[in-house]
């Protein structure tokens, strides 16, 4: 078929086709992020928090300027070189194009990388802090231990797992010499963990069998074994999926007894059963007898059973209730349906519960089965389990002796005998990068208080704080430099009529320690020098210093100590995040505006790449329409281009 | 437009310069953000800066739609289309307007039902 107007013009437009169609689509996409522009806007102006105003790092930013500039200039470039039947010419320019779209992508990926590697929390005084979250292994004397990387972690964990199991050796030969059994409990290294994990040491975790997180369940019973304990269920547990086999069939019908008594027979016969495992028993119920080990395996053959016995409730319920709308509307015909309804109601006592005549026997049984949606395992003996931050369904507090996960399974530290709450001390351990005390500021003047007061009342200046002294003293010298830099604004600008500076240092300068001013003043300390002094200024980083943020593994930063060390405890934090849209408004846009924009840079190099390695043969056949595909693919390039012009001083520098 | 092989060789200049210009004014915006002595307004960002920011991409945006996306020379169609597409953004950010003038009152009253105006309420005890 010939597709018409892919070269001359159509004589009402003026237009060759595709024209038409890539600026219809440009139109739409115009409304498309004009959409979220707007939502970017809304979101500033509505934000109750202290919104982080030029917060990204501004060279990763300013180089993918450049490069998107770049390319489209070159990728105009490629088009006028097929105008003028120059291939050669318009393969280099089309592949710079295509390169700098991968310069762009990489460079993105090291921006988004950082920002899902960078640790935040936010204090219940409302304290930002930001930095890089140490790694936490469990030793096996049960103590955690912190570290500044994974490989530090690793390490220390299987060279105490090595010393154990040597002393666990020698334990086993005296063990044996004096007659003993000589088993050795070995222990096993866990694997490090990022220290903003919650540790929780359970008695019992009931799983729901509907939802339990497989990989979850994995993971919790990997560290168990690993921990030398086992899960195991406390009790024997009947599972009843049929009817039938819950209350028998309606001519021989089953009393509650009877069941109890067909249940104790069941127990009977598998303690003299040589298999001891979990067995079917009917149509589709189960028995699991007590001391039976958890697995995802067990969870899902209880949830085959409670799916059809739920179903069967619903059923047999949605049958009762029909018969009964139906001789409520023969007795009642005139009523409205809200007089007759109180009317059609199941009464589960003469309805759905088993019935026993005058002589005491079963004339019917229960018409539902008795329900079980959650197995409880016993933790046998309790050991620490890692939570991870992400697998919390809401804050765990020390005093509820409970831990609830997303996926419904409940770690219960028993019945809170002993004292045991479950809540090991699992402090949230990181390398600090900033403290914002922005949001802090801003609360304490809505509640008519001065800022600095409540500030250097907070919680991380205090006795508390373990290492409350360090931050202490870089407070000290942070405001002294603010101070500095006020007087140098009023130096420069002067005072207004009423004696008011006419420049201020901002919110950001006052109340945030940024990983610059980390640096800077760890800097300063080594060289002796204090804000005023000559020189101080000199030892600021630069803008283009930490290319895309704070660099935990900089020689210097590491030989000044300059990140100091901090642990929050888990009670303090009320918000922990890494930099990602669950962390703040701000996050979430930023990543919508660029990540879609990412999309569209990808999806043009594809279309721009077609055009390079797959048309030399259109170019032999018809270069002018080759030329007309290149513009078309080239409006959308430089579209997106457009829209990155904004995107950059918004994002970066506003 | 420029069609021929020798307009399109002569228009490669512009081109070039275009994206020199565009390179400068990159340059101009950084710079208005981060030197102190470029800072208008008040110290640190405000509203200023963001004037002067938005005002600079703009004439970028202009530059890179009328030179390279030859806007300066279409088809009346296509002008058709962008305004219709751009009024429509516009709108779109409009919408955050309705946000200023929300019809529900909510927060009102202390028992926290009051997205009802404290005098309606009264009226209909």
């Amino acid at each position: 078929m010939e597709i018409p107007y892919t070269v001359t013009a159509r004589k009402d437009t003026g237009l060759f086709n595709a024209k038409v169609g890539i600026w219809l689509f440009l139109a739409s996409e115009v409304m498309l992020f004009g959409g979220l522009f707007s939502a970017y806007v809304f979101l500033r102006i509505y934000a109750d928090y202290p919104w982080p105003e030029r917060a990204l790092p501004i060279v990763p930013g300013l180089i993918n300027t450049f490069v998107l500039i770049g390319s489209s200039v070159t990728v105009v470039f490629a088009w006028a070189s097929l105008k003028m039947r120059q291939w050669r010419r318009f393969q280099i320019f089309m592949a710079i194009t295509i390169g700098c779209a991968a310069v762009f992508m990489v460079l993105k990926t090291i921006e988004y990388k950082a920002k899902w590697g960078h640790q935040a929390v936010r204090m219940d005084d409302f304290t930002i802090i930001e930095g890089h979250a140490h790694y936490a292994t469990i030793l096996s004397d049960g103590k955690v231990e912190h570290f500044h990387t994974k490989k530090e972690a690793k390490k220390a964990g299987e060279k105490d797992a090595e010393v154990a199991n040597k002393a666990a050796a020698a334990a086993k030969g005296k063990d044996e010499e004096s007659g003993g059994s000589g088993k050795a409990n070995l222990w096993k290294a866990g694997k490090p963990f990022k220290a903003n994990a919650l540790l929780f040491k359970p008695e019992t975790i009931d799983f729901s069998m509907v939802r339990a997180h497989e990989s979850w369940v994995n993971a919790m019973l990997e560290q168990t074994g690993k921990r030398n304990s086992r899960l195991i269920t406390a009790e024997d547990i009947f599972l009843y999926g049929h009817i039938e086999d819950y209350s028998g069939t309606k001519s021989d019908p089953r009393s509650s007894k009877e069941r109890a008594q067909k249940e104790a027979e069941i127990v009977k016969d598998y303690a003299t059963a040589e298999e001891k495992r979990d067995h079917k028993f009917g149509e589709n119920s189960l028995f699991i007898p007590a001391g039976t080990p958890l697995s995802y395996a067990l969870l899902e053959k209880s949830r085959k059973v409670f799916v059809a016995g739920r179903a069967h409730n619903a059923e047999t319920r949605t049958a009762i209730l029909r018969e009964k709308w139906k001789s409520v509307r023969r007795d009642l015909p005139d009523e409205k349906y809200w007089d007759q309804a109180p009317e059609a109601r199941i009464d589960s006592a003469t309805d759905l519960a088993e019935q026993v005549d005058e002589e005491g026997n079963c004339t019917a049984g229960s018409k539902v089965v008795s329900l079980v949606s959650t197995l409880s395992f016993r933790m046998d003996p309790p050991q620490p389990i890692i939570i991870k931050r992400s697998w919390i369904k809401r804050p765990v507090k020390g005093q509820d002796g409970r831990a609830e996960l997303r996926d419904d399974t409940s770690l219960n530290a028993g019945d809170g005998e002993g004292g045991s709450t479950g809540l090991l001390e699992s402090p949230l351990a990181l390398s600090v990068d900033a403290i914002d005390f922005r949001w802090m500021a801003q609360k304490a003047e809505e509640a008519g208080n001065v800022p600095m007061e409540v500030i250097e009342q907070s919680w991380i200046f205090s006795k508390a704080n373990k290492n409350g002294s360090t931050y202490k003293k870089i407070w000290k010298v942070h405001k002294k430099r603010i101070a500095e830099l006020e007087q140098r604004l009023i130096d420069k600008y002067g005072k207004d009529e009423e004696g008011k500076p006419r420049r201020v240092a901002t919110e950001t300068d006052r109340y945030r320690v940024t990983w610059q001013d980390f640096m800077h003043y760890a800097r300063a300390e080594h060289d002796r020098l204090m804000p005023g002094d000559s020189g101080f200024d000199d030892l600021r980083p630069k803008f283009w210093n930490g290319f895309a943020g704070p660099n935990h593994k900089n020689e210097e930063i590491h030989k000044l100590h300059a990140f100091p060390e901090l642990e929050v405890p888990h009670h303090k934090v009320s918000l922990q995040s890494m930099f990602t849209p669950k962390w703040n408004t701000y996050y979430a846009i930023y990543f919508t505006l660029t990540g879609l924009h990412g999309l569209h840079v990808v999806g043009g190099a594809l279309v721009l790449g077609y055009y390079l390695f797959f048309s030399k043969g259109l170019y032999r056949s018809d270069p002018e329409w080759l030329a007309n595909r290149v513009e078309i693919g080239g409006l959308f390039w430089h579209f997106v281009d457009l829209v990155w012009i904004f995107l950059f001083p918004i994002l970066y520098l506003m | 437009m420029a069609d021929t092989p020798e307009e399109i060789k002569k228009a490669q200049k512009k081109y070039l310069l275009i994206g020199l210009i565009l390179f400068v004014f990159t340059v101009v915006t950084v710079a208005v953000a981060t030197v102190p002595w470029l800072d208008f307004g008040e110290h640190g960002f405000d509203a200023q800066d963001a004037t002067i920011g938005l005002i600079i991409a703009t004439i970028k945006a202009g530059l890179v739609g009328a030179i390279f996306m030859h806007l300066s020379h279409e088809k009346k169609t296509i002008y058709v289309l962008i305004v219709i597409g751009i009024l429509m953004g516009i709108s779109l950010m409009g919408l955050t307007g309705w946000a200023f003038e929300d019809p529900i009152e909510y927060g009102n009253s202390v028992e926290g039902d009051g997205f009802l105006n404290p005098e309606v309420k009264a009226e209909q005890h």
